[in-house]
């Protein structure tokens, strides 16, 4: 069994498991590109633009393209925007994972017996002072000075392009997704749920919307952590876009933690564990649609997998050394049920007799551009806005009745500079930061296949609403939304919003 | 099911009960096939084939004008939908009525499987899956409620006619040809939309469910990889 550490807590900077790992991504990037287990074979599983890639010098006149056959069958696989999001990447990581081991096992100075318990470490970014880059990573130097540190990246720009500082802004991320009991939701307005909507095989455009733990924080810190230059948005960080991402270090560590708060969402009482619909336990595969494979060493032979051979991770052989989950009053519905005033009771998810209905929108599209933040006014139904001051009335009189949600929907977001991060406040209330992480895919409909419908978010707003109604503020016409470019947007990126909507999900 | 597919089938199930109740209409009436016939007849008749072939095809977007539409004015948002996709549909099928005993099979065949396979087809095709924006409150809601049924029945009857003329060129067993092109429509809308190029276009994905399903056992054994 090998247990993936906590990145901080390696003993040092440059910890033995950093340490194997580095000399292993070293051995990797000197691999062809056409090699299956090559850093930059692995690379172009996750996503793959010929154009970007040359640009930022990860694709040489010299290089050869892996076979056609290769790339038909492993690349471009990356599942964004989908209930697959996390099985997926559990199998992407654990195939890195054993080829990274399998590298290490082979190198000099100990690096069999190194093999024999190495796993990939997690960044633990909400963790306070963990949220820098682990030094590993920031430092162009190995520890004895040496230059050329493979772990090191120039085109990881951080949330203040030009600063040279890369780490995550504590409050642009969160976890309130782990208080989510469903793991899959729904396209129409309502939660997405923890692990994110029924879709098929989700590569590329026509994203309709993310489940939660992917929007936040997977989203945000690709972002914060890869940044770009709000004057250009030819230039950005790897890890800012889907098609580069893969190829920067730091980016199994981050979805190592990810896959951890997969874990830990599945040892909370409350979640109601991963799907047993069988589209999704036998993948893509079982509607026609392409499946997921991995090359393995030491040969690069495929391996086929679903995303029901990922649900338990004491079978694929490895745990987390901290599974902990947050404090069940800490998470969102308890913390509702306080505010309201409201006896203690559990929280539900989505049952039959619920339902989402449309209780608001706005008039037009929003352009977004340089740093100027952007108001719209969200016009309110008064009949569904009367059924959310009812409910939420009957909450705090009853003990059983459930509280309404209420649901922002910032839809059909396009644009061409993945690095934008947004503010999104209502009535002055901050609700949460989105990043475009995969916007230019979806904007551009990958493929020459049309115009892309860019990218939804869904923000849960149910506490602001709580608080307008005991303040007595709720009988309103409207809403007053605002978005605030954390950074500058470049012009030339176009990024636009086409809607924003406010749905109501209950009985 | 989930909660997503319990949407899906509040939705699509009213609308294959309207379909399967055309169909026995269909079946049990004699066909009217020209305009010889009579304006009346024959529109019923058109009218009839769309509900029993296009009802089904049609929850996508009804279900999208649900969503979007608030709840007090949902069943005139799907009326206002409905409408103009209907009566646009049904003239088109009186046309398709016209002009097929004027064509020669052969010939008819060979335009059809051009079209077909053409990248003009896989436009439209793209354009049935994209879905109108609508707004919510008054008037602007009523238009564009409107407008999307148009221009969505317009690029229904682009990606959809060559097809649907096939079975009106039999000299018998046209109805279990149209439930033949019903299905094979039904596959067609299960793919993405894709570029737009010259390609042999059928129910390839129909056909891999059914594969994967039948030769499971085989397909579901993988290899695992061990520590």
């Amino acid at each position: 069994m090998f247990t993936r550490k906590n990145v901080y807590k390696l003993g040092g900077d440059w910890g033995d498991a950093i340490l194997w790992y580095a000399r292993a991504v070293q051995a990797m990037k000197a691999r062809k590109l056409a090699e299956p287990l090559s850093w930059r074979f692995f690379g172009g599983i996750h996503g793959f633009d010929q154009g970007v890639w040359q640009s930022f010098g990860y694709l040489a006149a010299s290089d050869k393209l892996p076979s056609a056959a290769l790339r038909k069958r492993f690349w471009e696989q990356c599942q964004h925007a989908t209930w697959y999001f996390l099985p997926w990447h559990r199998g992407y990581l654990l195939a890195i994972e054993k080829t990274v081991r399998d590298v290490i096992a082979s190198l000099p100075k100990g690096g069999a017996t190194a093999a024999k318990t190495w796993a990939l470490p997690y960044w633990n970014y909400s963790v306070k002072n963990e949220n820098k880059l682990p030094p590993a990573f920031a430092s162009p130097d190995w520890p004895d000075g040496k230059g050329n540190n493979p772990l090191f990246v120039t085109q990881r720009y951080g949330p203040n392009f030009g600063s040279n500082k890369v780490f995550v802004p504590p409050n642009q991320i969160n976890l309130k997704a782990l208080g989510e009991p469903d793991f899959t939701g729904v396209t129409t307005g309502g939660s997405t749920g923890f692990g994110g909507v029924e879709t098929g095989f989700q590569h590329g455009s026509n994203s309709p919307r993310f489940g939660r733990l992917e929007q936040q924080p997977h989203n945000n810190v690709h972002v914060l952590v890869g940044g770009g230059d709000p004057t250009n948005q030819n230039v950005f960080g790897l890890m800012t876009d889907p098609d580069t991402a893969g190829l920067d270090p730091i980016f199994y560590l981050h979805h190592a933690n990810i896959d951890r708060l997969w874990s830990v969402w599945n040892g909370e009482p409350a979640s109601k564990g991963d799907p047993t619909d069988a589209q999704w336990v036998k993948g893509p595969a079982s509607i026609g649609e392409r499946k997921f494979s991995m090359p393995l060493p030491p040969n690069g032979d495929p391996w086929d997998y679903t995303p029901g051979d990922m649900t338990d991770i004491g079978k694929l052989g490895y745990t987390y050394d901290d599974l902990k989950a947050p404090a069940a009053k800490a998470m969102p519905h308890a913390k509702r049920l306080a505010a309201l005033g409201a006896a203690p009771r559990g929280v539900v998810g989505m049952t039959r007799d619920q339902k989402v209905e449309l209780m608001g929108a706005n008039e037009k599209a929003l352009r977004i551009s340089g740093k100027a933040e952007v108001k719209t006014s969200v016009k309110l139904d008064k009949q569904v806005r009367k059924r959310v001051s009812n409910n939420l009335a009957a909450v705090r009189a009853e003990a059983t009745t459930q509280p309404d949600r209420v649901f922002l929907n910032i839809e059909n977001v396009r644009g061409l500079h993945d690095a934008t991060a947004l503010q999104v406040f209502v009535k002055d209330e901050l609700v949460d930061t989105i990043a475009l992480f995969g916007a230019r895919k979806a904007t551009t409909g990958g493929g020459g296949h049309g115009e892309g419908g860019g990218l939804t978010f869904v923000l849960d707003i149910s506490e602001i609403v709580d608080k307008l109604h005991l303040s007595n503020a709720l009988d309103v016409n409207a809403l007053d939304v605002r978005i605030v470019p954390v950074n500058p947007v470049p012009e030339a990126a176009n990024v636009s919003i086409g809607r924003i909507r406010v749905f109501r999900q209950g009985r | 099911m989930t909660p997503a597919a319990f949407e899906r089938w509040s939705i699509r199930a009213p609308l294959l009960l309207g379909s399967g109740a055309a169909w026995i209409a269909l079946i049990v009436q004699p066909q009217v096939c020209s305009l010889h016939a009579g304006l009346g007849p024959v529109t019923r008749e058109s009218a009839l084939m769309f509900a029993a072939m296009m009802l089904p095809l049609v929850a996508g977007p009804i279900r999208h004008v649900c969503n979007q539409s608030l709840a007090r004015r949902r069943w005139r948002a799907a009326a206002l939908f409905l409408a103009p996709y209907a009566l646009l549909w049904t003239a088109a099928g009186i046309v398709l009525m016209e002009i097929a005993p004027r064509l020669s099979v052969y010939a008819a065949v060979v335009l059809i499987a051009l079209w077909q396979f053409s990248p003009a087809k896989q436009l439209c095709v793209n354009r049935c899956h994209s879905f109108a924006d609508l707004s919510a409150f008054g008037v602007r809601a009523d238009y564009d409620a409107l407008a999307f049924g148009s221009t969505h029945a317009v690029w229904c009857i682009a990606s959809c006619s060559g097809l649907m003329l096939l079975p009106m060129l039999l000299p018998a067993g046209q109805v279990i040809a149209m439930a033949a092109i019903t299905l094979w429509l039904l596959s067609e809308k299960l793919d993405k939309p894709a570029k737009p190029q010259w390609a042999l276009r059928g129910p390839a994905k129909a056909a891999r469910i059914a594969q994967y399903w039948l030769i499971r056992p085989i397909l579901s054994r993988s290899v695992s990889p061990s520590s």
